[in-house]
């Protein structure tokens, strides 16, 4: 009688075999943490990326100075347009994050964008990256003017940046 | 004696390792990772502007070339020179006329010369784009991929008063 007890509590013990699972789980991760390297710059969901037919891979991200340039909202969606609105104040052209924070600045405020460049470009010097890698990285809207574009340019040049990255999505 | 010496050693079942925990580490490294990986990765363009000061006292043997950007998209090659017509707002993205509308096949032809040119006479080719500040950033992207197509990477960046 006992050893038909015991020989039930042998049968019900039901176990799952994991050692598979875990082999896919690891496939997986190694899969993931490989393409994670191509996560270069913050990115604002609030641009639209323009798009070029000739363009090369973004490898690295060190030394990248990220400045976001803005459409006007007319020119966004409705959705664009409230998620715009959520995060920026009217008429902010020009977006950039500053650690977890994220900061816009309008076009009266010219000098604290060269400011907010300047202190990126010490904050890569200071990490001892090559001058030659320390570079603007424009993420503009495709519908952005160029007017803005071109302020962000020449706030780089003023805080001694003159190399220029646009950031754009394959055509094809 | 026997009997009951069996029965003590019956119940030692084979070592296990309990990998629940293991799998909840592993599932959080992959959620991460799911929810940080960017697929679509975004490409460059890279430019290098001209300095302010020259570096020699003697002026560059090879003239820039000039590339005018209307606000209506027109493309211009030096002075009047017509490479592309105006961006038709319409068109929607993916389509032919769209792609056709974006390609400079004339411009990236006039600026393969001019790479060819500066390399014969052992120089940098310089451009300088001229844009209206209402053109549209897209188009200033086109001019950008045509300059990288000819191998040109030394540009000048000017604004135009609008019209």
């Amino acid at each position: 009688m006992a050893k038909k007890k015991a020989r039930a509590e042998d049968e019900t013990k039901a176990e799952l075999n994991m050692s598979s699972m875990m082999d896919a789980c690891f496939l997986l991760i190694i899969f993931f943490v490989v393409n994670a390297s191509q996560i270069t710059v913050a990115k604002d969901p609030c641009v639209r990326m323009p798009n070029a037919v000739t363009c090369s891979d973004m490898k690295d991200a060190n030394g990248c100075v990220v400045v976001n340039v803005f459409a006007d909202a007319d020119k966004m969606s409705d959705k664009e347009a409230s998620k715009f609105a959520e995060k920026y104040a009217p008429g902010t052209a020009w977006g950039v994050s500053d650690g977890s924070k994220t900061i816009g600045y309008g076009p009266e405020q010219v000098q604290d964008l060269t400011d907010y460049i300047t202190k990126q470009v010490e904050f890569w010097k200071g990490k001892n990256t090559d001058p030659n890698l320390i570079r603007l990285y424009i993420r503009g809207d495709k519908d952005a003017s160029w007017e803005r574009s071109a302020a962000v340019i020449r706030c780089a040049a003023a805080a001694g940046l003159s190399n220029v990255v646009f950031g754009t999505l394959p055509a094809n | 004696m026997a009997r009951r010496k069996q029965r003590e050693a019956e119940p030692e079942e084979e070592p296990q390792m309990n990998m629940s925990s293991m799998m909840d580490a592993c599932f959080l490294l992959l959620i991460y990772f799911i929810v940080a990986t960017s697929l679509v990765s975004e490409k460059r363009l890279s430019v290098s502007l001209p300095g302010g000061e020259s570096t020699g006292g003697t002026p560059p043997p090879l003239e820039p070339g000039r590339i005018k950007i209307e606000a209506n998209g027109s493309v211009y090659w030096n002075g009047d020179m017509a490479m592309a017509g105006p961006m038709d707002p319409t068109l929607k993205p993916r389509t032919p006329e769209y792609r056709e509308q974006r390609q400079m096949g004339e411009l990236v032809e006039a600026l393969k010369n001019l790479a060819e040119a500066a390399k014969a006479a052992d120089t940098t080719p310089i451009v300088m784009v001229e844009g209206a500040t209402a053109t549209p950033h897209q188009r200033i992207v086109d001019v950008m991929a045509a300059l990288s197509e000819a191998g040109i990477t030394t540009v000048g960046l000017n604004t135009a008063a609008q019209e």
